[in-house]
């Protein structure tokens, strides 16, 4: 089974309330952490440890032997991406920036051979110890490489792969279709807001993305004493969702995301708040010891 | 001159930043603003923008369908599939639109032709208006789903080109989108240099650190904004790390409430709180802006 912390604008605090729930929900399932925020994976840094047991996410580029193609242009026509461009002859080149690596080349070209499965490195996925009990499996895509779904894709199965009882997938920001292969499967999105104009704005995207997934989603909103948490509320309902937590502003929770100490395992006041949203989560999925 | 403001990351207060110095630039030169954070779009609501002169739709996603009345449900569809888009639904084949990426995988290797069509779809919006501060304001907005493709920032950066030739506009100063993806690449690719903003975290860190490397690949000049200056003090790998690499440090703004206070309030915080701490330090930023950057 999985769950899925997201929010629809960066910096709403999202990593922050998925390490300390992955760790409050620690004490109720066996769980894996997946760090799917690709473009900028931070879960490892909060909590505090280096990633390990990488492996290569390659993707099928093509790569042709001109003494076996035709110049028929086939593979440059069926290319999505136009990352093929033929010479006047028919010769085809690829542009390998624009090349997603689905293959649809390779499988239209009439001439064996012609077309050889060539392979580009597009990051990497990680899969770490921590100390709190379970595992985190982190996607990292490669600086210069624009297409973050094939990684978010990978980490996903590897994570999967683990078969933990509860998997807890950490998303990008926004409401792209990487967030969307993220939050697939899930039984439940935490979807994390500020009540700051923005961040309700943005919060009201994914909880339209949620509804459109069919998926519940109960709505934590940090930084609660910035803004109008009532008009959150509002937008919440309207979803058919419910805020079940508010996290206020605190120097604690930033000084213990400064120092990669999980705020949940603290004596701050703060802590209490997240074995909330755990207890809340648990007795919506049921089960858990 | 193109310039580009990133952070490899949200919530370092980009925009915030980004919309201080729009405001601080404006009476002196001519600009046209975008916001190329098509995902999550926010310079509009901090410049107050409340309605879009002009709109335009962008068709150009595509999205794969399947027709399950001549569909034979051999499965080959869903085992091709290179991203894994395709589900059984009460025993028909289906494609997830909200992930498909429209490569036609399924489609090329589906034995039954017709059954698999690739439709074009919207994939968002871009908008131009005039802001209250009198520069333009190009922004777009990514439909719910939707491949994050750099198209819609490439369109955005075109629209902006023109205005710039329509109205004799020196500069387009851009704010990226978050991450290091499709969106980031297309802002930064043809700007002549990028100014990053972080924090002292190490997370911001890691995220500008790679930021950077993007900047490098186009062979770009790069500066530094370091925000939330006096968060964390103990943290000095920040500064450290420009220091090595050569990125000139524009300035530093301390952790100052009038910036929350003044984004409730959908006004830059130069023009919110003036007298605040963060504005002295915006106000000096821009003078740097000036003297080494736009000349
Ligand atoms: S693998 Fe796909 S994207 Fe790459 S060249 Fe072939 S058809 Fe185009
Ligand atoms: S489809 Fe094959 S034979 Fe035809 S141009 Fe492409 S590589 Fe050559
Ligand atoms: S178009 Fe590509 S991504 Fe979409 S369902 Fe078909 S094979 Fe999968
Ligand atoms: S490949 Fe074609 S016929 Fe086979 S299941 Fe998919 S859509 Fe149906």
């Amino acid at each position: 089974m999985q769950i899925a912390v997201s929010g629809g604008k960066g910096g709403t605090g999202k990593s922050t309330v998925a390490i300390n729930l992955a760790i409050a929900l620690g004490e109720h399932y066996d769980l894996a952490l997946a760090d799917l925020d690709v473009e900028a994976p931070n879960d490892h840094l909060l909590l505090g440890v280096e990633l390990s047991n990488e492996e290569p996410v390659e993707l099928f580029m093509p790569r042709f032997d001109y003494s076996k193609c035709t110049r028929c242009r086939k593979c440059a026509e069926v290319c999505e991406e136009h990352a093929i461009i033929t010479m006047r002859d028919g010769t085809p080149f690829l542009m390998p920036n624009l090349c997603s690596g689905c293959a649809a080349c390779e499988i239209v070209c009439p001439v064996p051979g012609a077309i050889l499965p060539g392979k580009k490195l597009m990051g990497h996925t990680y899969l770490t110890e921590t100390p709190y009990g379970f595992p985190l499996v982190t996607g990292k895509l490669l600086e210069g490489e624009e297409r973050a779904m094939p990684i978010v894709s990978r980490a996903k199965k590897r994570a999967q792969a683990l078969g933990k009882e509860l998997l807890l997938v950490d998303t990008a920001a926004g409401t792209s279709n990487t967030v969307s292969k993220a939050l697939e499967d899930s039984r439940l999105i935490i979807a994390v807001t500020e009540p700051t104009p923005l961040g309700i704005h943005d919060g009201e995207l994914i909880l339209r993305l949620a509804k459109l997934m069919d998926i519940p989603a109960m709505v934590v909103v940090n930084r609660s004493d910035l803004g109008d948490v009532g008009r959150v509320r509002e937008i919440a309902e309207r979803y058919g969702a419910e805020v079940i937590a508010e996290i206020p502003y605190s120097e604690n929770v930033i000084r213990s995301y400064v120092e990669g100490k999980p705020i949940v395992l603290s004596d701050y006041p703060e802590a209490g708040i997240f074995r909330e949203i755990a207890s809340r989560v648990v007795e919506f999925l049921g089960g858990g010891e | 001159m193109q310039l580009v403001i990133a952070s490899g990351k949200g919530g370092v207060g980009k925009s915030t930043v980004t919309a201080s110095l729009l405001y601080l630039l404006k009476d002196e030169y001519r600009f046209v603003a975008v916001d190329a954070d098509a995902d999550a779009p926010n310079l509009d609501l901090l410049l107050g923008v409340e309605r879009w002169e002009e709109e335009r739709e962008l068709i150009g996603a595509k999205v794969a369908r399947i027709n399950t009345e001549s569909c034979i449900r051999c499965g080959i569809c869903q085992e091709r599939c290179p991203y894994d888009c395709i589900k059984v639904i009460d025993g028909d084949y289906v494609v997830s639109e909200l992930t498909c990426e429209g490569c036609n995988v399924c489609g090329l290797v589906c034995p039954v032709p017709g059954t698999i069509t690739l439709e074009e779809v919207r994939s968002g919006v871009v908008r131009k208006t005039t802001t209250r501060y009198g520069f333009p304001l190009i922004s777009a907005q990514l439909d719910v789903g939707r491949p994050n493709s750099g198209k819609l920032v490439t369109e955005e950066k075109e629209w902006a080109k023109k205005l710039m030739g329509e109205l004799g506009l020196e500069h387009m100063i851009v704010d990226s989108a978050a991450g290091i993806g499709c969106q980031v690449i297309a802002s930064i690719g043809g700007a002549d240099l990028t100014i990053l903003v972080a924090e002292p975290t190490p997370a911001s860190l890691s995220d500008v650190q790679r930021a950077y490397k993007v900047v490098q690949h186009f062979r770009q000049p790069a500066y530094l904004i370091i925000n939330k200056a006096d968060l964390n003090p103990g943290f000095t790998a920040l500064r450290e790390w420009a220091e090595a690499e050569g990125i000139p440090i524009l300035g530093e703004i301390p952790y100052d409430r009038a910036i929350p206070r003044s984004m409730s309030m959908l006004k830059p915080f130069v023009e919110a709180f003036p007298d605040s701490k963060a504005a002295d330090a915006m106000r000096e930023i821009a003078e740097k802006v000036r003297e080494e950057i736009l000349r």
